[in-house]
């Protein structure tokens, strides 16, 4: 059962990768390719979790928090720059 | 399952690096940049280096996005051509 869950999880996230990369690239608007470089932050959080669960080291848990403090940070500052710029 | 991701990542990293270079927009380009930054980090995850990581997630994504932030505030580099 857990072993179906981790492969439709990487399955998911394969897919969320590609969709995001497929947005990046098309992106219209600088808006969208920010959406999409946000959600590429989130997936790829899930990405080093589902690693950290699958290689059995748990060390690779605290890259992902440090990544989602960071990257949370950077994405507050470009929509600051975007709001100011207006 | 695992290999196909590595794979995946590797081809982010590609694209997103072809797009920093190519894109005429400014802070789009910028963020493509980041967005190698953040490619790279997971992969050195998965080649099992999290310290590497950790360090080219916090200067490469965060403080490199930052400081290029300031910069284009600072000067007229943020305006349209």
């Amino acid at each position: 059962m857990a072993d179906i869950i981790l492969k439709l999880a990487g399955a998911l996230i394969f897919l969320s990768i590609t969709c995001g990369v497929a947005r990046l690239v098309i992106g219209r608007t600088v808006v969208d390719r920010i959406v999409a470089i946000d959600m590429l932050t989130v997936v790829s959080i899930a990405l080093i979790a589902l690693y950290a669960h699958l290689s059995g080291r748990f060390v690779y848990i605290d890259v992902a928090l440090v990544y989602g403090l960071l990257s949370f940070l950077a994405v507050l500052a470009i929509a600051r720059f975007l709001e100011r710029r207006r | 399952m695992l290999e196909l991701l590595v794979i995946l990542v590797c081809v982010g990293i590609l694209a997103s690096g072809v797009l920093a270079v190519w894109l005429e927009n400014l802070l789009a380009a910028m963020i493509s940049a980041g967005l190698a930054s953040l490619f790279a980090a997971v992969s050195y995850v998965l080649l099992a280096a999290p310290d590497v990581a950790m360090a080219e997630a916090a200067i490469g994504s965060g403080l490199a996005t930052l400081i290029f932030l300031y910069t284009m505030r600072k000067t007229d580099g943020g305006r349209e051509p």
